[in-house]
C-alpha cells in the first residue's frame, strides 16, 4: 500500500522525457499510473526514477489520416470519446469501455495498458488482430514495431530502457470489420480469457489473450468452422490459476475466438 | 533541464481551498488528503485500487487518489466529499443518500458522493445502466447498491424526499 | 398475527405534523447519515494523536515454519523508526489467550505475536513502529527473520491423520475438538424409512464478508494510572476485554475501548485481540501513541475467514412422500490456524439443528481441526449458515432424487406455523415465524407461476434456465451457555446489553448505548424506541454516537454481532426509558400537585395532568429540579436521579451439558429466497436474472433499515455463491489476497432484486421484535439450487459445493456423471 523511495520528473518537452528515461538506469515512464502505482505499492517492482509524461500535450493526440494516429497518453476515457476513433474505428472505444471503471479510464492511458502487457489486458490483443503499429522513441531517434513483434513476454514489451512508446498507428478500416469477447469475473473485472478479432479481405485475424504470455495470432478463413480448428491446432498451453484451469481456459478460447468472429462478421 | 527530485513542495487546491506543503514523491494522494491536509473523509479500502473508496475529482474528473501521487496533482483543483455542503446545507446526492438509504456503514459513502457527482456533472439525466456504470468502481459491502442507484436516480430528477 | 407488508415502491415517512403515537414501524431517517454523508465520520484511521508512531508487522511469508532467528538491528538504526516488538517480549509479558475449548484442544498457546513458530502465511511475526506509514514499512523489510519450513497442513480431512504435522504440540491430530450429537431415535427413523437418500460430500467453502474498512487501532497508554485506551474498531468490545485483560496480566478495566463509526464488521472484527495486545504493548514500551491499519491485503489472508466445513456420509431416512425423517452426517469444520472465537462453531450450528424442517431425530459426528490458513472469526451468519447451507442442499437433493417437486417437499417438511413456538430436536425454541408463506411470497416476487414459459423462452436463446429456493433462519439473542456444551468447564452463560437514558440538566434525553455499530443503525432505532416512550420525537432524542467502555454503559457481552441489537439493544434501551419515563411522572406529580403519577401523562416533552393539560412541567424544568434544585422536592423522592441505567437480560436457561440440550437462541428470524439463473451452456458463464428475498424478523422497528440490511446480506451470498472464494496453493498462499481477484459484487453484478415481508412477532422479546441481518445465507442455497435445476436437462449433475463460479458449473455440465457418485439411493 506504501512505495519506497523513488525520485519523480515531469518534462515538459518528448526530448527532456527522453533523455531522462536514458540517463537513469531505473527510471520508468508514469502513464496514468493504473498498473504502476498498484505494482509499487506491492513493492514488486521498485523504479528509482518516475518519468511522468502527463504534461506532453502531443501525447495526447488523435488524428486521422491514412489511418488512426493515436497518442500513447490518450486516457480511456478520452478514447471512448474521441469522434476521430468512433469514425475510424469503433471496436477501440467498445473495448476500452469494458476496461476496469470510470476512475481507472480517466487516468488509464492506452499506452499504459499497452506496454504494461499484463497478459490479461483487452488491449494488447486487440492491437494485434489490428494489425497496429506502435512509434517508439528513444535517443537515437524513433522506430515502428509491428504489433506482432511488440508483446514480448509478460510485462514484456519491445520498448527498452531508455525508450517510450509515443503512438498507436491503426491501419484504415477499409473493408475491415472488428469484434471482441471475452469471460471477465463479473461485469468489467479480471479476464480469464478474451479474443479479438478483424476481418478484412476476406480473412480473419483473430487474438487471443490470458493464454499466453503474448497475445496469439491466428490468420484463418472467415467462418466459425476454420475458428475453431484454428483454435484447437493452435497448441494452447494457458495457465491454471484460481479463477480457471487450463482446459477451462483452453475451451474458452474457442468460444470467444468464434464470438469475436461473430461480431466481427455481423 | 529538469531533474529527478525525493520531494517537491506541492500546491493544490481542494474545495476551493488552497494548501502548500512538502511532500515525498512516493506519498500517495490520498495520504496528502488524510494525513498532511487532516482531510479524512476520504478513505482507504483497498491496496489494488479496486475499491474506489478513495474517489475524488480532480480537475473535473473522478480518479481513484490511491492511484495517483500527490506530486500529480500539483496545481490541481481537487473536490473531496468535504467541499459538497460547504455551508452545511446538504448537496442533493447527500439529502437522497439519507432519504433512500443509501448508506449504512457509510465508509464507502464519501467516494460514492464523488463517483455520482461526477455523473451528474457530466450526464444529467442518466439511466439506472449509466449510474450502475459510474459507480462500477466503488464497492459497497453493506447495501447491495439497491438504495445508492435509486438515491442518485432521484437526485438527477431533483426528486428528494 | 403475521401481517403481509410487500416492499412499498417509495419509503413511508413521517408527516412532519403528525405526532406520531409511536414510532415503531416507521422509516425514521436515520441521525448517523448527516455526519457521515459529509465525511464528517470517525472512523479508526481518522484519529489523531500527537507525536503518534505508526506500526508496520512484518508478517510471515510461510503456512507453517519455526522461526529461528530474528534481528531487527538494521529497522531500527533506521532514522525515525521508534522500536519494534518480537514474539520473545510478548511471550515474556503476557500469558496466552484464554482457550475457549476443553483440553487438549484449549491447551495450544496464542500470543500477540509468533512465538517460535509461524502457523500461517500472514502471521505477524515482528511489530515495527517509525514517524511515517512509509518509514514503518521501509524499516519492516529490513527486519531479518530466518524459518526453516514445515509440512504445509491444508488439507481438513487429512489434519487430523496421525501421519500429519501437527500444528500445535499441545494438540494431537490437529484436532481442536469433537463431540456427538444424538437427539430423537436416529436408527427408529432408519427403520421406518421408505428410503435412504445417501450423499457422500458436500461442501461450504472459504469467504468472508470482507468489510470494506480493515481493521486497526490507535492505542496510547496512561504511564501515571496504568490505562490503555484503545480507539479501535473492533465490534466487540467485550469480547476483547476479556482475552486481552488476563493476557496483559491487568484488570479489565484498565482496557478502554472507544469508538465511533466503523466501517462495516460482519463478524470479521471480532477477534483482532492478537494485534490490540501487540499495539498495547508497544504503546507502553515506546511510551507515545500507537496507531495501526491493516492492510486489504493483511486482512484477507490473516485476519478472519468465515468458516469452512465439511459434511461426510449424509444419510437421509425419508418416506416415499418426501417427509423427512431424520438426518446423520459426519461434520468438519476447519477453524485455520488459531481458535480465537473457536470451538464456538462447534455448538452454534445447534440452534438451527434441522433448519426450517420438522427433523426428529438427528445424529451428528462433529470435529473441528486446525490447518495452516487463516484463523476464522464468525463471519456473517456464523456457524449456522454453513449448517442450513446443508439442509438445503439435502431437501434440494432428495426432491431431486425423488423425483419430488421442490416446492412440495419443502412445504411437506416446514415447520408449520400453528406449530410455533416450536422446540427443535435438541431443545432450542423457535419462537414464531411460517415458512410457507415465505416461500409463497418468494416464488411470487419471480414469478414462478410463469417458470416454464420463461424456461422455453431462455432454451430458444440457447441458455439453460433454473430456479432455485433458499430457506435459512436467523438465529439471534445467544445463550452463552452454549460454550459449556463445548466446554463444561466455562462459566459463561445467558446474554446481556445495557443502555443508559438520562434527562439532562437542560431537560435533554441522552441516551448511551453498549453497543458497537457497523452500520445497523442503532442511534435511529434506539431514538425510536425512546421517542415512543417518551412521547417526544425521534429528533429530540440523542444518542451518543459509538462506544465508549469507560464512559459508556457496557456489561460483558457488550458489542454488536449475532442478531441481537432489536432484542437485547433495543430491549435495554426500552428498561432504561420506562424507568426513566416512571421516574418523570413522579416528579411531575409532585410538581403539579397531583395525588399519584396515575394522573399525569407524557405529552411532547410535558408532563401534564389527565384533568387539565394546561398544567404542564416541561421536562426541562424535570431536570433542572433534580439536578440543581431538589429542595423543592418531597423526601421520599429526593433518590430519583433521572439517570437510569438498564440491563436487559434474555430469560435464558442454563443448557443440559449431558444431553447437549436446551434452548440457545431467543429469536428466530425467517429468510426465504427465490433465484433464477439462466446459465450459457457452452461456457459454464451464467447469470441471475431474477431474484427475490423474503425476510420476517417480526416487528420492524424501522423498515427501511431491515429492508437495507437484507439487500446487502443478500449481494453478500451472491458474492459468495459465485465468485468470492478464499482459495490456497499447496504452500499455503492464499491465492485471493485482494479485491482484483476475490471479486465482491459490484454494481453492474447485482440482479434484480425484490424483496418481500412477513411479520411474526417473537413472543419472547420486549418489543416483539426480532435480531436479523445474517440471513443472507439463503443466497447460497437460492444459488446452488438454481444451478442445479437449470442443469437438470444436461446430465443432471448433483451442485456438491456452496462455491460455484463459471468453472465449476463447466465441470458440472462436462462431467455430470461425476458428481452424480456423490449420491445414491436405497429402496427399503
Amino acid at each position: 500500500m506504501l512505495l519506497a523511495e523513488v525520485q519523480y520528473a515531469r518534462p515538459s518537452t518528448l526530448e527532456d522525457a527522453v533523455r531522462l528515461l536514458g540517463a537513469h538506469d531505473g527510471a520508468r515512464v508514469l502513464a496514468g499510473g493504473q498498473t504502476l502505482t498498484n505494482v509499487m505499492k506491492a513493492r514488486a517492482a521498485a523504479p528509482d526514477v518516475l518519468v511522468d509524461l502527463n504534461d506532453l500535450a502531443e501525447l495526447r493526440e488523435v488524428s486521422s489520416g491514412a489511418g488512426l494516429e493515436i497518442g500513447a497518453m490518450l486516457t480511456l476515457t478520452e478514447l471512448i470519446r474521441s469522434s476521430d476513433v468512433e469514425a475510424g474505428r469503433p471496436i477501440l472505444a467498445e473495448v476500452a469501455s469494458q476496461i476496469a471503471d470510470v476512475q481507472v479510464r480517466n487516468r488509464g492511458t492506452i499506452g499504459g495498458n499497452i506496454c504494461s502487457n499484463d497478459p490479461t489486458n483487452h488491449l494488447p490483443p486487440l492491437m494485434v488482430a489490428l494489425g497496429a503499429t506502435m512509434t517508439i522513441r528513444g535517443a537515437d531517434g524513433g522506430r515502428m514495431v509491428d504489433a506482432g513483434d511488440f508483446f514480448l513476454g509478460v510485462y514484456m514489451t519491445a520498448v527498452r530502457p531508455g525508450e517510450l512508446l509515443t503512438r498507436i498507428t491503426i491501419p484504415a478500416v477499409g473493408d475491415a470489420r472488428d469484434g471482441f469477447a471475452s469471460v471477465t469475473i463479473g461485469q468489467d473485472g479480471t479476464c480469464i480469457v478474451n479474443a479479438a478479432a478483424s476481418v478484412q479481405d476476406g480473412q480473419a485475424r483473430i487474438a487471443l489473450g490470458c493464454v499466453d504470455a503474448v497475445p496469439v495470432l491466428l490468420t484463418t478463413a472467415p467462418d466459425e468452422a476454420a475458428v475453431r480448428q484454428a483454435v484447437q491446432s493452435a497448441g494452447l498451453d494457458p495457465p491454471s490459476d484460481v479463477h480457471a484451469s487450463a482446459e477451462y481456459r483452453r475451451h474458452l478460447a474457442e468460444v470467444v475466438a468464434v464470438r469475436a468472429l461473430a461480431e466481427a462478421s455481423s | 533541464m529538469i531533474e529527478p527530485v525525493r520531494g517537491l513542495r506541492i500546491s493544490v487546491e481542494i474545495n476551493g481551498e488552497r494548501h502548500e506543503r512538502e511532500v515525498e514523491v512516493r506519498r500517495l494522494l490520498v495520504h496528502l488528503i488524510r494525513d498532511d491536509l487532516a482531510l479524512t473523509g476520504t478513505h482507504v479500502g483497498c491496496d489494488t485500487g479496486n475499491c474506489g473508496a478513495c474517489t475524488v475529482i480532480v480537475d473535473g474528473v473522478a480518479v481513484k487518489s490511491c492511484m495517483m501521487l500527490a506530486v500529480q496533482a500539483d496545481g490541481s483543483k481537487i473536490e473531496t466529499v468535504e467541499g459538497l455542503a460547504p455551508n452545511g446545507e446538504l448537496h442533493p446526492l447527500q439529502q437522497a443518500f439519507s432519504s433512500f438509504h443509501a448508506l449504512q456503514c457509510g465508509y464507502c459513502t464519501p467516494g460514492m458522493l464523488m463517483s455520482a457527482k461526477h455523473l451528474l456533472d457530466h450526464n444529467p439525466e442518466p439511466t439506472d445502466g449509466e449510474i450502475k456504470r459510474a459507480i462500477q468502481g466503488n464497492i459497497c459491502r453493506c447495501t447491495g447498491y439497491v438504495n445508492i442507484v435509486e438515491a442518485i436516480a432521484a437526485a438527477a430528477k431533483g426528486e428528494i424526499k | 398475527m403475521s401481517e403481509t407488508t410487500v416492499t412499498p415502491d417509495k419509503p413511508i415517512t413521517v408527516d412532519e405534523q403528525e405526532v406520531a403515537p409511536g414510532f415503531i414501524g416507521q422509516n425514521t431517517p436515520r441521525k448517523e447519515d448527516r455526519r457521515l454523508v459529509q465525511g464528517d465520520g470517525v472512523f479508526v484511521d481518522d484519529v489523531r494523536r500527537h507525536g503518534m508512531a505508526y506500526v508496520h508487522f512484518v508478517r510471515s511469508p510461510y503456512a507453517h515454519a519455526a522461526i529461528t532467528r530474528i534481528d531487527v538491528s538494521k529497522a531500527t538504526e533506521l532514522d525515525g523508526v521508534y522500536g519494534t516488538l518480537i514474539g520473545e517480549e510478548v511471550a515474556a509479558e503476557t500469558d496466552p489467550f484464554f482457550q475457549i475449548a476443553p483440553p487438549p484442544g484449549g491447551d495450544l498457546k496464542d500470543y500477540a505475536l509468533a512465538v517460535g513458530r509461524v502457523r500461517h502465511v500472514g502471521e505477524p511475526v515482528v511489530a515495527v513502529a517509525a514517524a511515517t506509514r512509509e518509514l514503518a514499512r521501509d524499516a519492516a523489510e529490513l527486519v531479518e527473520v530466518d524459518y526453516e519450513p514445515l509440512e504445509v497442513v491444508l488439507d481438513m480431512e487429512r489434519a487430523s491423520e496421525s501421519a500429519t504435522t501437527q500444528l500445535h504440540d499441545e494438540v494431537p491430530n490437529n484436532t481442536i475438538w469433537q463431540g456427538n450429537f444424538d437427539y430423537g431415535d436416529y436408527d427408529a427413523a432408519l427403520a421406518e424409512a421408505d428410503k435412504v437418500v445417501r450423499i457422500k460430500r458436500l461442501h461450504f467453502h472459504r469467504f468472508s464478508s470482507t468489510p470494506l474498512e480493515t481493521s486497526g487501532a490507535v492505542v496510547e497508554y496512561n504511564r501515571g494510572t496504568g490505562q490503555w485506551t484503545i480507539h479501535s474498531n473492533n465490534q466487540f468490545p467485550g469480547f476483547a476485554i476479556i482475552m486481552m485483560a488476563p493476557a496483559l496480566k491487568v484488570g479489565l478495566d484498565k482496557l478502554r475501548f472507544v469508538s465511533q463509526d466503523i466501517g462495516g464488521g460482519f463478524g470479521n472484527k471480532i477477534c483482532t485481540h492478537p494485534q490490540l495486545v501487540a499495539m498495547c504493548l508497544m504503546a507502553r514500551k515506546l511510551k507515545r501513541a500507537v496507531n495501526w491499519t491493516e492492510w486489504r491485503t493483511d486482512q484477507h489472508t490473516a485476519n478472519s475467514h468465515g468458516n469452512e466445513r465439511l459434511f461426510l456420509d449424509v444419510e437421509v431416512p425419508v418416506r416415499s412422500d418426501g417427509t423427512m425423517l431424520g438426518f446423520k452426517a459426519r461434520m468438519i469444520d476447519d477453524c485455520g490456524a488459531y481458535t480465537r472465537y473457536e470451538p464456538l462453531g462447534c455448538i452454534i450450528w445447534a440452534q438451527v439443528t434441522p433448519g426450517c424442517y420438522r427433523w426428529r431425530n438427528v445424529r451428528v459426528d462433529f470435529s473441528q481441526v486446525c490447518t495452516n490458513k487463516s484463523p476464522c472469526g464468525p463471519n456473517r451468519g456464523y456457524s449456522r449458515m454453513q449448517h442450513l447451507w446443508f439442509t438445503e442442499r439435502v431437501i434440494d437433493i432428495v426432491a431431486q432424487q425423488l423425483e419430488i417437486d421442490p416446492v412440495e417437499i419443502r412445504k411437506r417438511n416446514y415447520i408449520r406455523a400453528d406449530e410455533m413456538p416450536y422446540e427443535t430436536p435438541n431443545g432450542c425454541v423457535y419462537d414464531s415465524g411460517d415458512y410457507a408463506r415465505c416461500l409463497d411470497e418468494a416464488l411470487e416476487l419471480v414469478d414462478y407461476s410463469s417458470i416454464e414459459e420463461k424456461r422455453a423462452d431462455a432454451k430458444s436463446r440457447g441458455k439453460l434456465l433454473g430456479v432455485g429456493i433458499g430457506s435459512t433462519l436467523d438465529s439471534g439473542t445467544n445463550n452463552f451457555g452454549q460454550s459449556t456444551l463445548v466446554n463444561p468447564e466455562l462459566q459463561f452463560s445467558g446474554n446481556n446489553e445495557v443502555a443508559t437514558v438520562k434527562l439532562d440538566i437542560f431537560g435533554e434525553i441522552v441516551v448511551t448505548l453498549g453497543t458497537t455499530p457497523q452500520g445497523q443503525s442503532h442511534e435511529t432505532t434506539a431514538a425510536q424506541v425512546v421517542a415512543g416512550i417518551l412521547k417526544v420525537t425521534p429528533d429530540d432524542v440523542n444518542v451518543r454516537a459509538g462506544h465508549d467502555s469507560y464512559w459508556n454503559s457496557h456489561a460483558g457481552f457488550s458489542g454488536t454481532y449475532a442478531s441481537q441489537f432489536a432484542v437485547t439493544g433495543l430491549g435495554a434501551v426500552k428498561g432504561a426509558t420506562d424507568m426513566l419515563a416512571g421516574q418523570i411522572l413522579q416528579i411531575g406529580a409532585a410538581v403539579l400537585g397531583a395525588e399519584s403519577p396515575d394522573e399525569v401523562e407524557l405529552d411532547g416533552g410535558f408532563v401534564k395532568r389527565k384533568d387539565n393539560p394546561e398544567a404542564a412541567l416541561p421536562f426541562m424544568a424535570c431536570g433542572a429540579i433534580v439536578n440543581a434544585n431538589n429542595a423543592v422536592l418531597p423526601l421520599e423522592l429526593r433518590e430519583l436521579t433521572l439517570n437510569c441505567r438498564y440491563v436487559y437480560v434474555p430469560p435464558h436457561q442454563m443448557p443440559d451439558k449431558e444431553r447437549k440440550y436446551g434452548n440457545l437462541t431467543l429469536t428466530y428470524a425467517t429468510q426465504i429466497h427465490a433465484c433464477v439463473v439462466e446459465v450459457d451452456p457452452e461456457t459454464g458463464v451464467y447469470e441471475i436474472v431474477d431474484y427475490g428475498a423474503v425476510d420476517d424478523c417480526g416487528v420492524r422497528i424501522n423498515p427501511q433499515i431491515v429492508e437495507g440490511q437484507v439487500q446487502g446480506a443478500t449481494a453478500q451470498a451472491i458474492g459468495a455463491a459465485t465468485h468470492e472464494t478464499f482459495s490456497y496453493d499447496e504452500d499455503g498462499n492464499l491465492l485471493t489476497p485482494n479485491f482484483y481477484d476475490y471479486h465482491v459484487p459490484h454494481a453492474l453484478d447485482m440482479p434484480p432484486l425484490k424483496t418481500a415481508y412477513v411479520e411474526s412477532p417473537s413472543p419472547f422479546t420486549p418489543l416483539g421484535a426480532k435480531g436479523m441481518g445474517e440471513g443472507g445465507g439463503a443466497g447460497l442455497s437460492a444459488v446452488a439450487s438454481a444451478l442445479q435445476d437449470a442443469l437438470r436437462g444436461s446430465g443432471a449433475p448433483i451442485v456438491s459445493d456452496s462455491s460455484n463460479p463459471y468453472n465449476t458449473v463447466w465441470n458440472l455440465l462436462q462431467d455430470p456423471g461425476e458428481s452424480r457418485k456423490l449420491v445414491e439411493v436405497e429402496d427399503r
